[in-house]
């Protein structure tokens, strides 16, 4: 595969000067949250800048689980209080609380992983809902064990001063603090979004199977994401427990807190890395300048106000004001205008490694749904080198029997082993133990990442065997080059035809190298030109030494691709051997023509 | 002996509760298939507006249904024509829960500015009255309270099975395609079954009114046991979330009487989580046919 060149950078429609400005932008907007307040000097002014910076930290550090894997949690609140509760009750058995937020942050995690694991099954409304729930819990509990919580009445902080204690007379060191921990929560996020484990966040929230399909761990990097996002959400609220001095139960498990932290994330951009803080920056101000200017009479008017933007937001700028600001900026969308690209013609190498031992073993495959018997007793071996066709009517079981042998379906019976490089048989069962032994596979009603561009889902592919994001992207431009895609680098999945969808099917599965390839239709919708060049891009692939186990309806393709043909009706094999053969095997063609057409006839007779 | 009887019997009070809270939830729940969270506060304004009309217009505050259920209709119906609509079309699952997350926060903070913080008590007009059923008493409002639900579920029960658009209404929820293509219009079904929803939350604020409190943050105590049954009955069973209200109401109170008054909410969302986590298609569920929940 290495033997095609990888394509100069300037292939890629990367508008340089864009990310420049929005980086002069953030810089302004952090230096103005320290200088503003410095400059005017005045405690109201003060506070409201800290309560930006404690507001902006949190919804950041929610975005790493609501929007980089878009797990909706509304009980966030369980993070901050536990953070704030930890803190405050080691100062109350004389420890720092610089250490008590290292204690807060481990309980977080804790907690994080106790509450996600199970959590993660539910999708959307459900997981919110678990979330809600788990938050009351830790409310009444709070409540409930007064001795340890101080109940109702809450707790307040002894006031000794000086930094040990992290309570101050000046006002400038709780806004450093609070700055400080907003700028550590952003470089975080920050860094995880630019890195593998935020490609597979992103790729587990767009679409899980495809993500499991090219290796990603979805549970764990979730369980990752939780983590770091409940550490540093426990930090921020020992902090701010600290700042306000008093606590209890109602104010810190509180969802409305929660749904105002997730809410500031999604009005300025969920999923983005700094949206949280521009919707912080926004709408924290309004709270405090109610508070403080109209007092007890504004009663409701800043919630009213919140209500009314994230409804607004909802409903007119779907990506928050990050999308907003993108779509002044960026130079149209990529791919309008873009000639169409064919895929690349694929020179081919001068000789065919000769077919080697088996890699795949598969036997006795048994798989009923309810009374269906959708795979009956299905056996077969691919060998190394060798691409075998796997055709049949529809209805047959192709797709059921990929399933099994990419593990996203446990057979009833029967067992599936791959030969690993250094020639063990494994069993594998997950799809991640298929994807780490080189079995790579996609999808016949493709998968994409409909939200990240086609560089960063080939990239996610390309992650299985490259941890360092500057190699993914070559490696990911280089195939994408190699499927006809480089054009449309730039764009968005979602924006793709269904042809181009199925080849970047087959170029996220190609950047993950794999040893064995299991492809489902992928000539489907590419035009005749490109279907003959799909053929010679496969035998390239294959000369390389990759195994493909194919399933096609294009016979052209079947008979030119494969080396043995294997014919699948009802769940069973009726047929194998040379494609030539097969094809005029007459109970294949009566699986194919006969007993439909009699099967029709007959609805016609009944009509 | 009686005390345990009186126990029980104040579960069932409080699942009556429970269920005439929960029927509207579960009925947009399982045909708009969107969770709506604003539904407590649709409860909400609906004690208020009972509130005004006893307070306001010397109704009684049963004959207050002829202002309450229609407002809530509308309310519901423009809800899900204003703000849902347009997002079933993005199909964006995340959007859709922030939106009823906005719009009940909208709701809660729009009723503080109005009413303030403090409580409105609306007249109780003789519903606190004890009624004595054999060895048990319980209270007049609470009686009249578990009869509408049973009547009210029933009734839904039987529109959704004998009448054209209850048929329209269930063959929308099993396939909107489908249907649209049987000449139905799906978009006014749909804004029907989310006014018909809000109208059985305001039946149920006309009847919680006279015996609980009404403030900004009513509905929330109420919406979120809500949610507790109707994932407990099976989301979008209107039979199952009776059957759960039930259960969590005993729940609820055998908890309160026999562990202490606190620890009901533990209790009560304890077995929430459990379903959800264990049984995602609820205790009365037959079969997991959700796509917000993963393979």
């Amino acid at each position: 595969m290495t033997d095609i060149p990888i394509p100069a950078p300037a292939a890629a429609p990367v508008p340089r000067a864009v990310p420049r400005l929005s980086a002069l932008a953030l810089a302004i907007l952090l230096v103005a949250l320290v200088a503003v307040p410095v400059a005017v000097g005045n405690p109201f002014v003060y506070h409201v800048f800290i309560t930006i910076c404690v507001f902006a930290a949190l919804s950041t550090a929610w975005n790493i689980v609501g929007g980089f894997a878009g797990q909706l949690s509304l009980g966030h609140g369980i993070f901050y209080g536990l953070g704030a509760y930890c803190g405050m009750l080691l100062v109350g058995a004389g420890i720092s609380p610089w250490l008590g937020m290292f204690a807060g942050a481990g309980l977080a995690v804790l907690v994080a992983l106790a509450i996600s694991y199970p959590c993660f099954r539910l999708h959307g409304p459900f997981f919110s809902l678990a979330t809600i729930a788990f938050l009351e819990v830790f409310r009444v509990l709070a409540l409930h064990f007064r001795d340890l919580t101080g109940g109702a009445t809450g707790l307040m902080i002894p006031l000794k001063f000086g930094w040990t204690w992290m309570v101050f007379r000046d006002r400038w060191p709780p806004l450093a603090i609070a700055f400080g921990l907003l700028l550590l929560t952003l470089a975080i996020a920050w860094w995880m979004r630019g890195h593998r484990i935020g490609f597979h966040l992103v790729a587990t929230r767009e679409r899980e199977s495809a993500a499991r399909a090219a290796g990603v761990r979805t549970v764990a990097v979730r369980l990752v994401a939780v983590s770091v996002s409940g550490a540093l959400t426990a930090m921020v609220g020992t902090f701010h427990a600290m700042y306000l001095t008093f606590i209890e139960p109602a104010a810190m498990f509180s969802l409305t807190l929660s749904i105002q932290i997730a809410m500031f994330a999604l009005i300025g951009g969920l999923g983005t890395v700094f949206g949280p803080l521009l919707g912080a920056v926004l709408l924290v101000p309004i709270t405090e300048l109610a508070r403080g200017w109209l007092g007890a009479k504004a009663l409701g008017l800043h919630g009213l106000v919140y209500g009314l933007v994230l409804i607004l937001v909802v409903l007119f700028l779907p990506n928050g004001l990050m999308g907003l600001a993108a779509r002044f900026t960026r130079p149209g969308k990529a791919a309008r205008g873009v000639q169409a690209a064919t895929v690349a013609a694929a020179p081919r190498t001068a000789e065919r490694p000769p077919v080697g031992d088996d890699i795949v073993r598969v036997e006795g495959l048994q798989k009923r749904f309810g009374g269906l018997h959708v795979t009956n007793d299905v056996g077969f071996t691919l060998r190394e080198g060798e691409i075998l066709g796997l055709i049949g009517p529809n209805g047959a079981g192709k797709t059921t029997v990929f399933n099994m042998i990419s593990g996203f379906l446990r057979p009833d019976a029967g067992s599936v082993s791959v030969r690993a490089p250094d020639g063990t048989w494994q069993h594998p069962s997950r799809p991640a133990d298929y994807a780490a032994l080189g079995v790579g596979r996609t999808f016949q009603i493709v998968q994409p990442f409909a939200a990240m561009t086609v560089e960063e889902n080939i990239m996610v592919g390309a992650f299985h065997r490259h941890r360092d994001v500057g190699e993914a992207r070559a490696v990911a431009r280089e195939t994408a080059e190699r499927m006809g895609l480089a054009p449309w680098l730039g764009a968005e999945a979602r924006g793709l035809t269904i042809g181009g969808l199925k080849r970047l099917e087959v170029a996220r599965v190609m950047a993950m190298r794999p040893r064995v390839l299991l492809l489902d239709e992928v000539m489907a919708g590419i035009n005749q030109t490109d279907v003959r060049r799909a053929i010679d891009l496969m035998l390239s692939i294959r000369d390389t030494g990759v195994s493909i186990i194919a399933i096609e309806h294009v016979m052209q393709a079947v008979m030119a691709l494969s080396d043995r043909v294997i014919v699948l009706n009802s769940g069973q094999i009726i047929a194998q051997g040379r494609p030539e053969d097969v094809v005029r095997d007459p109970t294949v063609i009566e699986a194919y023509l006969g007993k439909e057409f009699v099967h029709k006839e007959l609805v016609h007779a009944r009509a | 002996m009686d005390v345990f009887l009186q126990v029980l019997a104040n579960g069932v009070m409080l699942g009556g509760l429970f269920a005439i809270v929960s029927v509207g939830l579960t009925l947009i729940f399982g045909i708009v298939k969107v969770v709506n969270f604003a539904h407590g506060e649709f409860l909400m304004v609906g004690m208020y507006l009972t509130y005004l009309a006893v307070t306001g217009l010397g109704l009684h505050p049963f004959a207050a249904v002829i202002l309450v259920v229609p407002v809530l209709f509308l309310m519901g119906a423009l809800t899900q024509r204003l703000l849902i609509q347009p997002l079933l079309a993005a199909g964006d699952h995340h959007i859709q829960i922030f939106a009823t997350v906005g719009l009940s926060t909208a709701l809660i903070n729009l009723a503080l500015l109005v009413f303030g913080a403090d409580i409105a008590n609306t007249p109780s007009s003789g519903l606190r009255q004890p009624v004595e059923i054999g060895p048990v008493r319980v209270l007049l409002g609470q009686v009249v309270i578990l009869g509408a639900a049973i009547v009210l579920v029933a009734g839904l029960q039987l529109f959704l099975a004998r009448t054209r658009t209850g048929r329209a209404i269930r063959a929308v929820a099993q396939n909107r395609a489908a249907a649209e293509l049987m000449g139905i219009d799906v978009d006014r079904i749909y804004a029907l079954t989310f006014g018909i929803g809000a109208a059985c939350v305001g039946v149920a604020a006309v009847l919680i009114a006279p015996l609980y409190p009404t403030s900004p943050n009513s509905g929330t105590y109420f919406v979120l046991i809500a949610f507790v049954v109707v994932v407990l009955g099976g989301l979008g069973s209107i039979r199952g979330a009776f059957a759960g209200a039930i259960l969590i109401g005993l729940i609820d109170s055998v908890t309160g009487f026999y562990v202490g008054a606190d620890m009901r909410e533990v209790a009560v969302f304890g077995v929430f989580l459990a379903i959800l986590i264990l049984r995602p298609s609820g205790l009365f569920g037959r079969q997991l046919r959700l796509s917000h929940v993963s393979p």
